[in-house]
């Protein structure tokens, strides 16, 4: 039996669908990840499947057990980090760790939660001193006081420096390592890719594609992707026209899509191409700003990049739409 | 069993969170020891003067000379008042003394009747003016009625059955239902929504406490901060600023009690009608200062308009404030402030019965 089982969930605010008839299945020790942009229903979702909300229709199942029946029941093994973090004022870290495990009738030991999310160097420490990623370690740890089975893990690393993004990480990887379920949601596509086993790709409140990240690259964005600077002169029109682009893009940078990337490649950077060779009239106008990044053979492209496709390209391809806005 | 466990972990956190905030503190417990040491300088230092109010029952001519040559004496005042009035004055320490001056008078002076007896009523637990007050009229009395046929004479001064109630006597009782007041409304209202709108509510909602414990540790760890700083107050006014307590400790009880109950209701009702901690902090201010105000704190209720004390007297500040000045100035009993229970425990079932059916929590 999977540990979340999630059928027809329709949650309604006035004429706007938040969550338009969800299905899906999360099986025991699986990392799955929720994925799309803000407003796109996946925190409405997770709180409806951590008891915190009632659904306008459908059902859902977690261990085993009606949630919507019995949540109570559910709580108590069931770990949530809510997407803000929030915890009484005036409490310090180990108070807040000893609060939260006096609220289950099963806790772990308070010292050895302390130990493990690194937390007992800021044991004293009111929690509202804490760093952002120090807050979300305690955040994550308070979720695991109890032991529980599953946990929801509701954007950890967003608003964090990458160094302390880098920290959750493992923190959740070690949590995998437990064997414990994991369900999380993100706007960023590394973090889907990096921790997730599956991924649903969320997009005004249903499920627009839902598979493994390297299957839902393979399908939805194939191909190798080339990026660089927008060239004066160069009319994205004429690259359409290379052999091999299957799609461009243009605004301030230029992306080409491609499954024949070292062909493309070769044309974009042909030192006679017209725009490597048409470049000393743009020059002399545009002054020195563009000179230093040129290319090589002295053609125009600069910033050049290529890449495999992302969860973004998957994103973009499926909405038409980017992740973040 | 374990709900019993969270509860207690979440009213501990409650009272622990409370103490360590000090902004809060400092505008309940502070302010009310402020007001003490206030109202204590302004009205505490009584100097040497000594004044009387005279009941005079006989009204001749010759107690009006008697009474005049007294008030002449310096430092000296007096007026004449009505039986009541002057022993409420005595009461409220406003004088000295009262003097009654008998039916007859008089006529004992000018050796028309049998001879009479000026009678002076003094407080209990008299002060060093008292003494000087016995003096003065002795010298007056005996001066006025001639050394040779004593006509008229001063009786040994007698207690009246009042305490003399001191400023800070007062403002004791007061100061404690001032704390009621502001941390019954402020720590379950301001503390409540500001849970909901940080969303701390919805993290413990996510924890298989019920929602009845939660409220239930908020509303009893409110309480509790109640009592610990009632205490303090109450530990500093008897040693520091020297307050006495006419009644007895343990029948303070039951008005603590039952008012913060009130004003915790109240402050819960605010919650359930308020969206953000900036519109219950001004829904609580809207309520608390006029309360402040109407309630008999800084002065009795007898002295505002009419209309005015009709409506104080509905509010539960009223009964909990007269309550504690029963109790504590008066040495009331039980039976006394029967009433003054029996309201503020109405107010307390209505107003925490209402929030609790209005409560939201986001």
């Amino acid at each position: 039996m999977a540990d979340i089982d999630v059928e027809g969930l329709v949650k309604r605010y006035g004429d706007v669908a938040a969550v338009d008839d969800l299905s899906f299945t999360v099986q025991r020790g699986e990392v799955f990840g929720m994925l799309g942009p803000n407003g796109a229903g996946k925190t409405t979702t997770l709180e409806i499947i951590e008891g915190l909300r009632t659904p306008d229709a459908g059902s859902v199942h977690v261990l085993g057990t009606d949630v919507l029946a019995h949540p109570e029941t559910v709580k108590e093994r069931i770990g949530v980090q809510l997407q803000a973090t929030a915890l009484p004022q005036f409490t310090k870290v180990r108070e807040a760790v000893e609060l939260f495990a006096a609220l289950y009738r099963k806790a772990r030991p308070v010292a050895e939660v302390m130990e493990e999310f690194n937390l007992e160097e800021k044991a004293d420490a009111y929690t509202d001193k804490l760093s952002g990623g120090q807050m979300q370690r305690l955040s994550i740890a308070l979720a695991l006081v109890n032991d529980p089975d599953l946990v929801f893990l509701d954007e950890p690393t967003t608003g964090l420096d990458p160094q302390a993004r880098l920290n959750i990480w493992t923190v959740i990887e070690g949590i995998r390592q437990r064997r414990k379920t994991v369900v999380l949601t993100t706007h960023y596509m590394e973090e889907a890719e990096r921790l997730c086993d599956r991924v649903a790709v969320i997009d005004r409140g249903r499920i627009v594609a839902l598979d493994t990240p390297p299957r839902l690259i393979a399908e939805h964005a194939p191909g190798t992707t080339i990026e660089f600077a927008l060239v004066p002169g160069l009319d994205p029109e004429t690259l359409r026209a290379l052999p091999g682009v299957e799609r461009v893009v243009a605004d301030g940078r230029v992306s080409v899509t491609t499954r024949t990337p070292e062909a493309v490649l070769h044309a974009l950077l042909d030192p006679h191409a017209p725009w490597n060779t048409g470049g000393d009239v743009d020059r002399g106008a545009g002054g020195g700003g563009s000179g230093g990044g040129a290319g090589p053979g002295g053609g125009a492209i600069r910033d050049l990049m290529v890449r495999h496709g992302t969860l973004e390209d998957v994103f973009l391809s499926l909405t038409g739409r980017s992740l973040r806005e | 069993m374990s709900s019993f466990r969270a509860f207690r972990a979440m009213a501990e956190n409650e009272v622990r969170a409370s103490v360590r905030n000090r902004t809060a503190l400092i505008f309940t417990l502070g302010l009310a020891v402020l007001f003490m040491i206030i109202f204590g300088l302004l009205f505490g230092g009584s100097g040497l003067a000594v004044s009387f109010d005279a009941v005079n029952n006989d009204g001749t001519a010759a107690s009006v000379t008697y009474l005049g040559a007294l008030g002449g004496v310096s430092g000296v005042t007096v007026h004449t008042k009505s039986h009541a009035t002057a022993f409420a004055d005595l009461k409220d320490d406003s004088i000295t003394a009262v003097l009654v001056i008998p039916k007859g008078f008089g006529a004992a002076l000018a050796g028309q009747g049998p001879p009479q007896q000026v009678a002076i009523y003094q407080a209990g637990g008299g002060s060093s003016s008292t003494a000087i007050a016995d003096a003065v009229v002795a010298n007056v009395t005996a001066g006025f009625a001639g050394h040779g046929h004593p006509t008229v004479t001063l009786s040994s001064p007698k207690v009246a059955e009042v305490n003399q109630v001191t400023e800070m006597d007062y403002m004791l009782p007061s100061m404690i239902a001032y704390i009621i007041l502001f941390s019954g409304v402020n720590y379950v209202a301001i503390g409540l929504v500001e849970k909901r709108v940080t969303h701390v509510l919805r993290r413990f909602r996510a924890t298989p406490v019920s929602s009845r414990t939660v409220l239930a540790a908020q509303v009893v760890g409110g309480g509790l901060t109640v009592l610990l700083q009632i205490l303090v107050l109450v530990l500093l006014g008897t040693w520091v600023f020297g307050a006495k307590n006419y009644g007895n400790w343990l029948l303070l009880v039951p008005p603590i009690v039952l008012g913060t109950a009130s004003f915790v209701g109240i402050g819960f009702l605010i919650t359930s009608v308020s969206r953000t901690s900036e519109s219950a902090r001004a829904l609580a201010a809207m309520v608390t200062f006029p309360l402040m105000f109407l309630s008999g704190l800084f002065f009795p209720i007898s002295s505002l308009p009419t209309v005015v004390q009709t409506i104080a007297r509905i509010l539960p500040l009223a009964w909990a404030s007269d309550a504690l000045h029963q109790v504590m100035n008066d040495g009331a009993g039980f039976s006394a402030i029967a009433t003054d229970c029996l309201v503020m425990t109405a107010w307390a079932v209505v107003t925490i019965a209402v929030a609790a059916w209005r409560f939201r929590w986001d």
